[in-house]
């Protein structure tokens, strides 16, 4: 319990924490330009008003102070104070004209700091003016005259304060120097007093300044962050419509559970798939889609995918449909995790493989068919012509044992088919397994050369070693390696003249070593290069009826290669002829 | 090694023109007796009356398959101890390892060369200890 209630607390530290430092983030990224516009447009706001003061204060002071000896000097000042103020004025209109002004903020401030000093050197003109001249009750009244612009400059101004303290200045200074040099104690004292007012009165400023500067930050902050948030908003939306769309109208059956394997939602395909309206699945147990005998399987799966968290793709589960009829599927199932570690839902995704599974096994079977009703027949009559052919029965004629050669050898061609296809498929569903062993190149050739002979001599062609052959070793399957050179060996005899001799070579590089057969054929065509190691490619589909082959000992040889971590290949002789060649990695 | 040369071999197939060949090969070719039974039910019956010196045992057959032969073979004290040899059209290489691992000799694919076989035998019978 307690536990919980620190787990509790930790979390709102946190959240508030969190919070705080979300604010920071979110202040920091008011637009700096925009803030200051926003702060220019205050100042330009207050000005009509700022303005309006000046002038029914500026009129309540001249009638005060034209009692006396200086009535051209006060006409004077007066029309100081209205040329000033038809100078703001103009400074407004021409502001508020302004198209542009978030781009010319920086001098519209200076003009309006120049508007304020200027009013404020008005009033500063009348202390240094009027304060001498006149007598006791006068000055009180100038004197709080001053003081009550100075301070009313404060709300005026305080958007940006050196604005202020310039406005102020202007007041300040000449009225200090009049009191300090008027020669009576007080008035000096006073006078010591005024700069720390202004200091004061600044200060002031210089705080409000900085609560505006904050508000305005804030609401540009949050000004944007509100735009970003309805973006992101839409684009959740927009994902989410897009993610709808994509589970309704998918192929593939998608069903949400939640903790308790309880159906949430289901898209379109899962009720065509199973036969049930999204109504009779959304509330119930996943278990209706499973059946009965595979319940305690169900659950004990369930229950482990609910302890790991983890995503379970390639499931294979017999799915009993509603008309009763049970079909496989391939299952994705993926937990969805929220950031808490909350599991907040499950989504499982199913794909019918019941067809699927059906042709694989007819192709299985066909393979094993192949494999074994060809065989058996084959063994029958290769077998009988082999005895014949061989002489185990005594001395045949001439023309008869010519054809019994020819049965013989297209039987061969027949079995070779069967084989090839055999290996291929094998290879392509990954079920052909190598036995690698250690195997001394110079006697593996000499191995393919010798069990090739016969093909060689078929052809007329010699197969020779050319130089030295190399003894290093390599880790590979012996059999297979031999089918490789055999395909090599025989596909260079079928294509050499008469006569001809190919020749073997090997060549150590570095970590890898390579076996060449060097034939005197016409060349690969252009056009076949590409294709050459896929599957019933033959340059010329005539090769195979007068030369045999099934087209696919290449391919074959390529996949074998591969599968013992080398590569194979060929390049043209100068000289004419092909070299085709592979690379297996040494033995260390 | 066998201290006699490899001569009587009882073949159970089921494919007569296979049983021709191979009679041919063995007889002609490879100079041996050769005693040849269809069907698998019959065959250790003739084993005990034939006394082969290796049997040679097709992988499928109706009723009674080659491994299964094999097996009942093992468990009779009169044809235990037989070498045996699979021949098979199917390369079922995991269950061959397990045959093998419980006693059989060797296998020869399908289809074979009737002119080798005798040599493929007398190979198989040279590596019995």
């Amino acid at each position: 319990m307690s536990n919980l209630a620190n787990g509790n607390l930790t979390t709102t530290v946190e959240t508030a924490e969190r919070r705080a430092a979300i604010a920071e983030v979110i202040r920091d990224r008011a637009d700096p330009a925009l803030v200051r516009a926003d702060r220019v447009e205050q100042l330009y706001s207050q000005l009509p008003l700022g303005m309006l003061a000046t002038i029914v204060i500026g009129v309540i002071a001249a009638i005060e102070l034209r009692e006396g000896r200086f009535i051209e000097l006060v006409l004077f000042w007066g029309g100081l104070l209205v040329l000033v103020v038809v100078l703001n004025g103009m400074l407004y209109f021409g502001y508020r004209n302004e198209a542009h002004k978030t781009e010319n903020t920086g001098q519209w401030l200076r003009w309006f700091g120049i508007g304020a000093f200027a009013a404020g050197a008005v009033w500063g003109f009348a202390a240094a003016v009027f304060f001498p001249s006149h007598a006791d009750e006068r000055q009180v009244f100038l004197a709080f005259l001053l003081a009550g612009v100075m301070s009313g400059g404060i709300p005026m101004y305080a958007a940006s304060w050196p604005v202020f303290a310039a406005y102020a200045a202007a007041i300040a200074l000449p009225f200090t120097y009049v009191l300090a040099t008027f020669g009576n104690r007080l008035f000096a004292e006073i006078a010591l007093l005024i700069p720390l007012f202004y200091g004061v009165s600044v200060a002031i400023a210089y705080r409000l300044n900085g609560v505006f500067l904050s508000g305005y930050r804030l609401r540009h902050a949050y000004q944007r962050q509100l735009v970003e948030l309805e973006e992101a908003r839409r684009q959740i939306e927009a994902s989410g419509r897009k993610l709808a769309l994509f589970a309704e109208r998918s192929p593939i059956a998608v069903l949400e559970l939640d903790a308790d394997g309880v159906v949430r939602d289901v898209n379109n395909a899962a009720e065509l798939l199973f036969g049930y309206a999204a109504d009779e699945l959304i509330g119930e147990s996943a278990k209706r889609i499973v059946l009965p005998q595979y319940h305690a399987d169900f659950e004990r799966d369930w229950a482990q995918l609910m302890s790991t968290r983890k995503p379970a793709t390639g499931l294979l589960i017999r799915n009993p449909r509603r008309d009763g009829l049970t079909i496989v599927c391939e299952w994705t199932v993926t937990p969805l995790v929220n950031r808490e570690g909350q599991l907040v839902s499950v989504i499982a995704q199913g794909r019918d493989i019941t067809a699927q599974r059906e042709a694989e096994r007819m192709k299985k079977e066909f393979t094993s068919t192949l494999s074994h009703e060809l065989r058996t027949p084959l063994t029958s009559i290769i077998g009988s012509l082999q005895l014949i052919n061989a002489g185990v029965l005594g001395d045949v004629p001439k023309d008869m044992m010519e054809l019994t050669e020819v049965a013989e050898r297209n039987g061969q061609r027949l079995l070779d088919l069967i084989n090839d296809i055999l290996d291929i498929e094998k290879i392509e569903s990954g079920k052909l397994t190598l036995n690698p062993e250690i195997i001394r190149v110079d006697e593996l050739v000499r191995e393919s050369m010798v069990l090739n002979k016969g093909f060689g001599d078929r052809f007329k062609v010699r197969f020779e070693p050319r130089g030295e052959l190399s003894t290093v070793e390599v880790n590979a399957d012996r059999k297979r390696l031999l089918q490789v050179m055999t395909n090599l060996l025989s596909n260079a005899a079928k294509f050499s003249p008469e006569g001809e001799v190919v020749e073997i070579s090997t060549q150590e590089d570095g970590w890898s070593l390579r076996i060449a057969v060097h034939d005197r054929g016409p060349g690969i065509p252009e056009a076949f290069r590409s294709r050459i190691f896929g599957r019933f490619n033959q340059a010329d589909s005539t090769t195979s009826r007068q030369k045999g082959g099934t087209g696919l000992g290449l391919a074959i040889c390529k996949r074998l290669i591969e599968m013992m971590r080398g590569r194979i290949g060929f390049d043209d002789r100068p000289e004419g002829g092909t070299t085709f060649w592979f690379e297996l990695p040494r033995h260390a | 090694m066998p201290d006699r040369p490899l001569n009587k071999i009882c073949y159970v197939e089921d494919d007569e023109d296979i049983q021709r060949i191979v009679r041919m090969s063995l007889e002609r070719v490879g100079k041996m007796t050769v005693e040849i039974v269809t069907d698998p039910l019959q065959a250790i019956g003739v084993m005990m009356a034939f006394k082969p010196d290796l049997v040679m045992l097709d992988w499928m057959m109706p009723g009674l398959d080659g491994p299964a032969l094999f097996k009942k073979m093992k468990e009779d004290p009169a044809t235990a101890a037989l070498p045996v040899v699979f021949i098979t059209a199917k390369a079922q290489s995991r269950d061959m390892a397990e045959l093998m691992a419980l006693g059989a000799h060797g296998a020869i694919s399908k289809p074979f060369s009737p002119k080798d076989l005798p040599d493929q035998l007398r190979a198989i019978w040279k590596k019995i200890p």
